[in-house]
């Protein structure tokens, strides 16, 4: 049957994809985004996409939901192809993209959700009381009478992932759901997505994440992204493992001379990675064994540098991305990036 | 089927209602009122004083008079419409950053779009009316409310406003698919009223102009408003076409440019997923 996943209902993943590119071509430049993405979600999965700015995250998401044309290979959603079925689809998918601040300003939260209840086709007493449940779940049941310039962002977040579940899609795509937001707010939409899954066990969520912790306690599986290709993917317990040997030693260092690359090339450092908090250098290293420490303290004593914190911990997913991809998720946002 | 066209209709009024909140709010009450009696009459008023100074308000010129006032009083319609398929797309886009998320729910686009203008062409109706009272009243039309051939007014204007819908959906699917859209609302506006007759006889365009204006369904739309207003007082853009056959060409017109645009539509909206440029930041 043209257009559908050659999976079989029973069996069907909730996203599939095959050699999937996507290349941006302008007059100056041609850009290679996506190539070669081969990938299968689970129906009922939490399922996390990882990688750096620009590694081709956003664009996998936008071709998911049809708001982008492959250049290659072909997606299915939920057994609909993203091409030619994307009317079908559109009906059984939704996306929310933290970070930014959508919204009609002038209408009312409860508005401006039972809008868009009615583009997705809610009878409206069935949208209304939806939505009253949602709002309350998420804090938001005291300014639901409010205009949306009157939010701050994290409600408004808090507001577009309401939208996002009140229809029900059957595969929700989450583009860094919590970006920006403060702890608590991050807390209660990682609870309400969890509960949202629970609801119902077939329902799938596709998340793209900054937060490897977020990663690591939400997702079953991820997908580790980078210059457009998938280089790993596994459930984050097997991405650890593949640290489980390493030595990982976090280093804190006062401020001073740029250090990473010299600490990458000291013999036995499998991965570095820094970033600056409260005016601290932290460095996370992966070891290939003890042996390898004093040549990295040497190294910073060499620069000049004083160590103020030394400590030997147990691998995380973080330790996972930085061996693969080569630097962390922080590095190129932070102040620290050659430290 | 049924529930498709239940699911559109319902998705319709929810666009209605958000375009009615935008175009209503954007000032007080009483100030929006004011603009939108002051801003139809005026436009009048200019070219009536154009009209004035020019042909000395002689007797033999008071057919062209009512031309130019019916034209402008429904020419609203185009101007509003048009305008606010265009703003529609990109405030959407640019100043509420909700373009990616109507687009991508399951209510077809254009409904959506032309239920966001919708309340534009009511207010539209609104700046008819008031202009051809101000015209009756203050500029001396003979229109007389109860000759008026109401039915031949309504079906050109249903079959002229699924024009302008046409016309409207597919200047915002082209918006869609570009990059730089700031004043393409306008510029189609005023391209269309040069071609419209609205305030000139298409014949008196050049050559190649006057064809193309003839393939419009908008001087025929025109014609036939005047002609169920004013029939015999007003200047006829085509005196050799009886009612029928400019309803014919109406219907003829009409049809040609659904299929024009459904066809950029489709185009349109391939073009602007393959550009990734549903989703891309404007400024506002």
């Amino acid at each position: 049957m043209a257009g559908t996943s050659p999976s079989s209902n029973s069996s069907r993943p909730a996203v599939e994809t095959r050699q999937l590119g996507r290349v941006y071509k302008s007059r100056k430049d041609v850009v290679v985004a996506l190539q070669g993405v081969d990938l299968s979600v689970n129906q009922g999965e939490l399922f996390g996409v990882l990688g750096p700015n620009g590694a081709g995250k956003t664009t996998l998401i936008k071709i998911l939901v049809t708001l982008l044309l492959p250049s290659s290979g072909q997606a299915w959603v939920d057994g609909l192809d993203v091409v030619t079925d994307y009317r079908a689809l559109r009906h059984r998918i939704s996306m929310v993209s933290g970070g930014e601040n959508a919204g009609y300003g002038l209408l009312r939260v409860r508005e401006q959700l039972w809008l868009f209840s009615q583009l997705y086709g809610m009878s409206s007493s069935a949208a209304r009381s939806r939505i009253d449940e949602l709002l309350e779940r998420l804090g938001l049941a005291e300014v639901a009478n409010r205009k949306i310039t009157g939010l701050s962002s994290g409600m408004r977040q808090k507001m577009s992932l309401v939208r996002g579940l009140m229809t029900d899609p059957r595969v929700i795509f989450l583009d860094e759901p919590t970006v920006a937001l403060d702890v608590g707010a991050a807390r209660d939409v990682r609870t309400e997505v969890r509960r949202w899954m629970r609801e119902d066990p077939t329902r799938t969520v596709i998340l793209t994440t900054h937060y490897m912790q977020e990663a690591d306690e939400l997702c079953d599986r991820v997908a580790i992204v980078n210059r457009g290709e998938v280089i790993a993917h596994g459930t984050p317990q097997a991405l650890k493992q593949q640290v489980d040997e390493d030595v990982i030693v976090d280093l804190q260092l006062e401020p001073g001379r740029p250090l990473l690359d010299a600490l990458r090339a000291v013999e036995g450092v499998g991965a570095a990675s820094a970033r600056e908090e409260d005016g601290i250098d932290r460095f996370s290293l992966l070891l290939a064994d003890d042996a390898v420490l004093p040549r990295v303290l040497s190294t910073v004593e060499g620069s000049g540098r004083r160590v103020t914190g030394l400590i030997r911990r147990q691998p995380t997913l973080e330790d996972a991305f930085v061996k693969l991809v080569g630097r962390s998720l922080h590095e190129e946002d932070s102040a620290e990036n050659g430290a | 089927m049924g529930v498709a066209i239940a699911r559109g209709w319902q998705g319709y009024w929810a666009a209605v209602r958000l375009g009615w909140a935008i175009s209503s709010n954007w000032t007080r009450p009483l100030l929006f009122i004011v603009y939108s009696v002051l801003r139809p009459i005026s436009m009048a008023l200019i070219l009536a004083v154009m009209y004035a100074v020019i042909t000395h308000n002689s007797a033999a010129a008071r057919p062209y008079l009512a031309f130019l006032i019916i034209g402008t009083a429904f020419w609203s319609f185009i101007q509003e419409g048009v305008s606010e398929f265009a703003t529609g797309i990109l405030e959407d886009r640019g100043r509420y950053h909700v373009l990616k998320y109507t687009y991508l729910a399951p209510l077809d686009f254009p409904i959506f779009l032309v239920g966001r203008a919708t309340s534009k062409l009511a207010s539209a109706s609104a700046s008819v009316v008031i202009v051809l009272v101000v015209g009756t009243f203050a500029l001396g039309l003979p229109i007389n409310a109860l000759a008026i051939d109401y039915p031949l007014l309504v079906v050109a204007c249903l079959l002229a406003f699924v024009a302008i819908m046409a016309f409207s959906v597919t200047l915002s699917m082209v918006l869609l698919a570009g990059r730089d859209s700031h004043g393409y609302g306008e510029i189609m506006a005023q391209f269309l009223y040069l071609f419209s007759g609205a305030i000139f006889p298409i014949s008196l365009l050049p050559g190649p102009l006057a064809w193309l204006a003839a393939l419009s369904p908008l001087g025929y739309w025109l014609e036939l408003c005047r002609r169920a207003i004013l029939h015999g007082r007003v200047y006829e853009m085509f005196p050799q076409l009886s009612d029928g056959e400019v309803l014919g060409r109406l219907v003829l017109a009409v049809a040609g440019t659904l299929v024009l645009g459904y066809f950029t539509y489709l185009i349109s909206d391939r073009m602007a997923r393959r550009r990734g440029y549903i989703d891309m930041e404007s400024n506002w």
